[in-house]
């Protein structure tokens, strides 16, 4: 993916010391000159009173991309997601669709889950999503076409003339989510999409993002679940204190970062790494150390001081998770 | 998958409005509550007309005819009685007797209420304890009629004499006129719109708290703005109280058909359908108040305090407009507030009902209470996109209108 290109300028960037709470340009990196479709979310900020809940946040979600958007609480993620949707005015920056800057007409277009879950109690199941689909313009019969394929998707048709009240909170989930996606939108943007939902239903719903942004949405959603946006997510874009730190693929974010080694050499003393220039041991499993490597550290040094301690089991390139990615851009606490 | 519809603002918000209300109609008409409290409020309203009928037979309107028995000359007096008697309000039944002990022992048995005997100029009566002042001055008059023309005086001279001094009612300037059968439909529209938003206003302000307490505002700003989902919600709600309305009016005349309890003032359509459109335009200004205040506050439990002082001044302009228009209906004050909007719907009619109302004061009314109706939406739309995400405290009005927040 072309974006993919654009993580050496972040890498590079946080190579030259780039500190969490910079901003981090992303438009440096955008490929603007593909005629693919893109929502723009460009230099957006939001202040409540005293506080920075966005400050200059800037990035792109392709067309048949799936964008996982993950911060810490309170890192400004809703904030960002409601000002997408209008329901919170940016204080400053704009927000476009395909090239055109998002109005109320536009927003139709748009599926929203939002963080503060909320649908019609007493509503019946089906006609709650007929209504929504009606309400995105879409004809009494389409929309109740919709609503009933997405039930079936969702396994609950059988619930359909129930009150949204009598369903499991996990099923109320279900529905919120038919909801987003009842009208075939273009654009996805749902926040903590998989918050509350059981394994099946966690398949499920990967299964039909996945299946939306290979039609062509642009889908972007937030979750704590590092592992699972880092199983699905094309792209990631961490956020902390209203501000992208990072942004690409995983695997992008894994090479932007520092290279961290697996050595099991069980004969080794405490300061076997002293006379290594830029090792540093950063974890320790039994015998197994993981050590860091600065900039200037060499993985063969490493290897030969191991060695100069007695036999090596171990020795490999240690692959960063997305948490370990988290961690390192943002402050270190989970999100 | 879908079949969008043209995606034209322009051409969307009546259909916005039309689905919102559609929802609103259909969740209340099959609501459990809307059900019983409707049959019960016919039941009512059928059982209340049924119930005043019964009450009606049992004490008759017409006081019953007065039972009148004449023996020997006196039998003259009966014609001139019964005119007078008829002429002073009395219905009675006149019957001839053979003697004075016949009409005693009919009085005493209470077949007969009064027993005249005796000569025309000079009758004695026995009469029973109840009988009515009116007929005893009847049986004065037909003596003194017949003691008149005992004298020789012709019936022409005896009328003339006995001829009442007419007296011509003048109203004094500045007092109130009495009221007419119209002006009563007037007072009846005032208080039918404070009836109807009683329980209306309060289901719009709680549907509009539902939606900022369910949290499905935050999905519905992004495709319908808030004045049409405002203008929608009143609409619906209004249209089922309406029904509601109807139903217990039908019940209410149906029965009265049947029962004939009280007779309605016959009205013209055009007399119809300005009472119409004034209980329809101060139902769309209070609901709209009543969404206005209710967008301010984020849980149900604050509905009623936020609510307090638009039913305050709805109940205030019920009782102002009922004050204006019994004490100083034509006064210049009366005129004024009778076309400013938060009189106009309760004070309006009144004066139409009277014949009061200039055409041009109705036209500026409806055009200021639309005007005004128009610019509660805008502001009742504004307040709840600027107070979309907040929750807690009942939010200030300037805040909610400029869309600062605190958090």
């Amino acid at each position: 993916m072309a974006a993919a290109s654009l993580m050496a300028v972040m890498i590079l960037s946080r190579r030259r010391g780039v500190k969490t709470g910079d901003t981090v340009d992303t438009r440096e990196w955008d490929v603007t000159e593909t005629n693919q479709r893109r929502l723009e979310i460009d230099a957006i900020s939001k202040r409540y009173g005293e506080t920075v809940a966005v400050d200059e946040l800037s990035f792109d979600v392709l067309a048949g991309e799936l964008f996982g958007f993950v911060g810490r609480n309170g890192a400004g993620k809703t904030t960002t997601m409601r000002i997408v949707l209008g329901v919170v005015a940016a204080d400053r920056g704009e927000v476009r669709w395909d090239g055109r800057p998002l109005d109320f007409k536009t927003r139709r277009r748009i599926g929203y889950m939002p963080e503060e879950r909320g649908l019609y109690p007493k509503m019946r199941v089906a006609e709650q999503l007929r209504y929504l689909g009606e309400l995105h313009v879409m004809t009494r019969q389409a929309a109740a076409a919709a609503a009933l394929n997405w039930l079936e998707r969702f396994d609950l048709a059988e619930r359909r003339n129930a009150e949204l009240q009598s369903l499991s909170l996990g099923n109320q989930q279900r529905i919120q989510l038919a909801a987003a996606l009842v009208f075939s939108p273009e654009v996805l943007v749902l926040d903590e999409p998989f918050a509350g939902l059981d394994p099946v239903a966690v398949d499920v719903l990967t299964d039909v993002l996945r299946e939306r942004a290979r039609a062509g949405v642009a889908v972007i959603f937030s979750s704590h679940e590092l592992e699972l946006v880092e199983r699905i997510c094309d792209r990631v874009g961490i956020i902390d204190h209203g501000r992208l730190v990072a942004i690409g693929s995983v695997d992008d974010l894994r090479r932007g970062g520092p290279e961290r080694l697996w050595v099991d050499a069980p004969a080794a003393g405490e300061d076997w790494l002293r006379n290594v220039p830029g090792a540093t041991i950063v974890q320790e499993q039994g015998s197994r150390r993981l050590v860091e490597l600065a900039p200037d550290g060499n993985d063969q040094d490493v290897l030969q001081a191991a060695l100069r301690t007695g036999p090596v089991r171990e020795f490999q390139s240690a692959e960063q998770s997305l948490v370990d990615i988290f961690r390192d851009v943002a402050g270190g606490a989970r999100p | 998958m879908s079949s969008p519809l043209p995606d034209d603002h322009a051409s969307t918000w009546p259909r916005n409005i039309y689905l919102v209300a559609r929802r609103e109609m259909l969740i209340r008409l099959r609501s459990r509550v809307f059900i019983a409290t409707t049959v019960v409020m016919v039941v009512l309203v059928a059982g209340s007309v049924l119930v005043a009928s019964y009450l009606q037979e049992g004490t008759p309107s017409q006081p019953a005819a007065v039972n009148v028995g004449f023996s020997g000359g006196s039998q003259a007096l009966e014609p001139s009685f019964k005119s007078v008697a008829a002429a002073l309000g009395e219905t009675v039944n006149v019957t001839s007797l053979p003697d004075a002990a016949t009409g005693k022992s009919q009085v005493e048995a209470g077949s007969l209420d009064m027993a005249v005997s005796g000569s025309a100029t000079a009758p004695t009566a026995v009469v029973s304890n109840s009988l009515p002042g009116m007929v005893e001055i009847a049986l004065d008059a037909a003596a003194e009629d017949a003691r008149m023309a005992a004298f020789g005086l012709t019936p022409e001279a005896i009328t003339s004499i006995t001829a009442g001094v007419p007296f011509e009612p003048v109203q004094p300037t500045g007092s109130a006129s009495p009221l007419n059968e119209g002006a009563f439909v007037g007072l009846a529209v005032g208080l039918i719109l404070f009836t109807a938003l009683g329980s209306a206003g309060s289901q719009v302000a709680q549907g509009v708290v539902e939606e900022k307490a369910t949290r499905i505002m935050e999905i519905l700003l992004a495709t319908v703005r808030p004045s049409e989902l405002l203008a929608g919600k009143v609409l619906g709600i209004g249209l089922v109280a309406l029904l509601q309305l109807a139903m217990e009016a039908a019940a209410a005349l149906l029965t009265n058909a049947f029962a004939h309890v009280v007779s309605i003032p016959a009205l013209g359509i055009v007399e119809v359908g300005l009472y119409f459109s004034w209980f329809v335009l101060g139902f769309l200004l209070y609901a709209a108040a009543h969404a206005t205040v209710a967008a301010l506050v984020s849980r149900p439990e604050q509905v009623a305090g936020a609510t307090a002082p638009v039913t305050i001044v709805l109940l205030g302009s019920f009782v102002c407009s009922l004050n204006l228009f019994l004490r100083i209906p034509t006064s210049p004050l009366t005129t004024v507030l009778s076309i400013v909007p938060p009189l106009a719907p309760t004070l309006m009619p009144m004066g139409i009902a009277e014949g009061i109302a200039e055409p041009w004061q109705v036209g500026v009314a409806m055009g200021l209470t639309i005007a005004t109706i128009a610019g509660e939406f805008w502001l009742a739309g504004r307040i709840y996109a600027n107070s979309a995400i907040h929750t807690g405290a009942r939010m200030g009005f300037s805040d909610a209108l400029t869309g600062r927040q605190s958090d």
